[in-house]
């Protein structure tokens, strides 16, 4: 089942997702990416219904974006937070999104930032945080592995260990991960950790007829 | 357009003009519906959306190849353990260029996909292009997700051909959108999938795909109680959709295994011990 | 002639003007002047009081200076009863935006949205136009010092130095004159009494009928406020030669 998760290093934040889109005992889809990006130097992974993920961190994308436009500015990671945390508020009372979050972002002032908000619209500041099944076993994983000011490469070599034991472990375990990044350079897709190959989209021109 | 939704809407008023006894007030409001004997109405009513919900007895499926889309579907429809039907068309064709399956309600699928129909067509109008089947299956998914909770069943794939090449989405009333190369839905689709999985390969022709959607709908029927009647396979490639097929699955029973006669000694043995 | 446009603010007149806008800004020419400036570490606004009637309670409070929230204060010329209702909103937004980030509002958020609110009685009918015009003063962390004005109409502009209020335009010009790019804090204190006293109608300048606030970073880095009081005001007033020392006029 789903994990997401992530941690804080040394001018980075590096955010992990597993792939897996589920529906009962079916397994639809396993090349899903889970990790979107609010805007250059922001990351949300979210875990929950599939339907209320989508639409509530694309609602979340579009307003950063609108915000930026307007105003020539664009929000700090905080701020993207706290604007998050009080939409999930809102709408927890009228039609709540079951949908949790990572955000992780970075900034000239501030440096690297990891924000975690659950459904319920509980916001922290976090170094480390996990959502899911998966969140059992890589929460004590980093909880000993994790220091601060970690290097890309220290950091890389902890998530795989998560996911290694999430593969071994966790019973519903699933089989492909996305890694992405978060630094002064921007956002970007880091890695995938694949261990089932779903059939690739079509590329067109193997299709002209 | 506007949904009577009187007969959604709950009865708790005949409660609240009963005054002190119930009973009597039951008697007072001898027009209105007959409301089900059960104390938590909220609760039953829940009880009852789910009943409908997750089942989706059927089995469709479409996958992406080489050549474009294949599409395929059952053709039965249930209610509860009676057959309603063993011709229903659950592939919906929503404009020449791309089609829609049908499992869940059936109502709400046909219902959504004439709407979708129509955007898709003003669209069309409105920009001089066909609309591509990401928009499409985005704006039925948008759609789906306003009435979330309401009661909607709807368990689709929405395939076709654009400017992009083939595409293909599955959208639920859950509001779930997932872009995809192979997808099947329904009741049935576990055993779908196990023939779909391990049959497929990107760079079959149309026949070996046209066969490999029929072959799965096939044993999807012969294991879910749910699915069955004829088996239609649609192809969408560059020039649109066509009907490949659409075969009579206990006909298809017979011509994947065909009666053997042997020695009908032994088993009639068996029977007797 | 103009009668017939004149009555509604929401009508143009075949010249395409808006008389009622242009009535509100007449009346802010004659209130109370206000002069705002930028300096490199902080900004400046000075605004003068008018004295009605000797019986009249002298405020203990700011008249013309409003803290809208820690980061930024304006300078009010106008009705005053329009001012508040406008200053209450203004300081409504910039919770509202605390509330909703969990950071302070950037300045020019704040006027632009307070500019809205102003514009809409331009152009929605039965109301008219708020007679206020505001100079904003206030810091944020991505454009630092900032100073703005803002109009009847709605419209509102960056300034390095700004005056609204009776005699702006004099003021103004002597702005334009003697303000210089790196002007610091204190002479940009100093270049605002003098403007000032040269453009009030009044003869003698006194700390009774002068208001002066400074928005400035402190030694620890945090945005602040500060109202000069009546008595540092009066030294200052001495020190920059604007005034004759209070003793010798009484």
């Amino acid at each position: 089942m789903e994990c997401v998760f992530g941690l804080v290093g040394d001018g980075f934040v590096i955010v992990v997702a597993d792939t897996s889109a589920v529906n009962s005992i079916l397994v639809h889809k396993t090349n899903e990416d889970k990790i979107m990006k609010l805007d250059s130097h922001k990351l949300v992974a979210a875990s929950g219904e599939s339907g209320d993920r989508v639409q509530f961190t694309e609602y979340i994308q579009k307003n950063v974006a609108l915000y930026q436009f307007r105003n020539g500015i664009p929000l700090t990671t905080a701020a993207a937070a706290n604007f998050t945390r009080g939409e999930l508020a809102t709408a927890l009372r009228k039609n709540p999104y079951m949908v949790n979050i990572l955000l992780a972002g970075y900034d000239k002032e501030t440096g690297p930032s990891l924000y975690y908000i659950d459904y319920i619209a509980t916001l922290h500041k976090v170094d480390k945080g996990a959502f899911g099944y998966g969140s059992y076993f890589c929460l004590s994983m980093m909880d000993r592995h994790y220091h601060s000011g970690m290097s890309v490469e220290k950091a890389v070599e902890l998530v795989d260990k998560c996911i290694m034991e999430i593969r071994s472990r966790l019973v519903v375990a699933p089989p492909n991960f996305v890694i992405k990044i978060v630094d002064r350079d921007g956002a970007r897709e880091y890695a995938w950790r694949e261990s089932v190959k779903d059939t690739p989209v079509a590329q067109p021109e193997a299709l002209e007829v | 357009m506007k949904f009577d939704t009187s007969g959604l809407e709950s009865t708790a008023s005949v409660f609240g003009t009963a005054g002190g006894d119930l009973v009597d007030g039951f008697a007072a409001a001898a027009t209105a519906f007959e409301l089900p004997a059960t104390k938590d109405f909220d609760g039953f009513q829940k009880e009852a959306v789910q009943m409908v919900k997750p089942a989706k007895g059927t089995t469709t499926l479409a996958f992406i190849f080489k050549e474009g889309v294949i599409v395929a579907a059952d053709s039965r429809a249930s209610m509860g353990g009676y057959i309603s039907s063993q011709s229903v068309k659950k592939i919906i064709e929503i404009n020449p260029y791309m089609l829609g399956t049908m499992a869940g309600g059936a109502a709400d699928c046909q219902f959504w996909h004439r709407n979708l129909g129509i955007k898709c067509r003003l669209h069309e109008l409105a920009n001089k292009r066909r609309i591509s089947v990401t928009g499409a299956s985005k704006l039925l998914a948008n759609i789906l997700f306003s009435y979330r909770g309401m009661g909607l069943s709807v368990g689709t794939m929405i395939a076709g051909w654009d400017e992009t090449g083939p595409g293909l989405y599955y959208v639920d009333s859950e509001g779930g959108r997932l872009k995809g190369t192979r997808f099947s839905v329904g009741s049935g689709s576990p055993y779908a999938y196990g023939v779909l999985d391990s049959g497929y390969r990107f760079d079959m022709s149309i026949e070996e795909a046209a066969e490999l959607g029929r072959r799965a709908i096939y044993h999807a029927t012969f294991r879910d109680g749910a699915s069955g009647g004829v088996a239609s396979v649609y192809y969408v490639g560059p020039n649109g959709w066509t009907k490949l097929s659409g075969d009579d699955v206990s006909e298809l029973h017979y011509k994947y295994y065909p009666v053997v006669s042997a020695e009908t000694s032994e088993p009639d043995q068996m029977v007797e011990a | 002639m103009s009668r017939r446009y004149d009555s509604r603010t929401t009508i143009f007149s075949p010249e395409g003007r808006l008389y009622q806008v242009e009535y509100a800004m007449e009346a802010i020419g004659n209130a109370g002047s206000a002069i705002g400036i930028l300096s490199k570490d902080g900004v400046v606004l000075v605004g003068e009081k008018k004295v009605t009637s000797k019986l009249l309670q002298t405020s203990t409070s700011t008249e013309k200076m409003y803290k809208i929230d820690d980061h930024v204060a304006c300078a009010v010329a106008g009705i005053m009863s329009d001012a508040n209702i406008l200053i209450n909103t203004a300081r409504i937004q910039a919770q509202r935006y605390t509330f909703a980030y969990q950071e302070p509002m950037p300045v020019e958020q704040l006027v632009q949205s307070l500019c809205d609110t102003k514009q809409g009685y331009t152009q929605f009918g039965g109301l008219r136009p708020f007679g206020v015009s505001f100079l904003f003063a206030g810091w944020d962390k991505n454009y630092g010092f900032q100073l703005y004005m803002s109009d009847p109409s709605g419209n509102y502009a960056g300034w390095k130095a700004a005056a609204i209020g009776a005699n702006n335009q004099a003021a103004q010009s002597m702005l334009k004159q003697d303000y210089k790019d790196e002007i610091t804090r204190e002479d940009a204190v100093q270049l605002a009494l003098k403007v000032l006293s040269k453009t009030m109608d009044s003869t003698s300048l006194t700390s009774e009928k002068l208001e002066l606030a400074e928005v400035f970073l402190s030694p620890s880095g945090n945005v602040k406020y500060q109202v000069c009081s009546p008595d540092t005001l009066s030294k200052l007033l001495v020190k920059y030669g604007v005034t004759q020392p209070a003793a010798e006029t009484s």
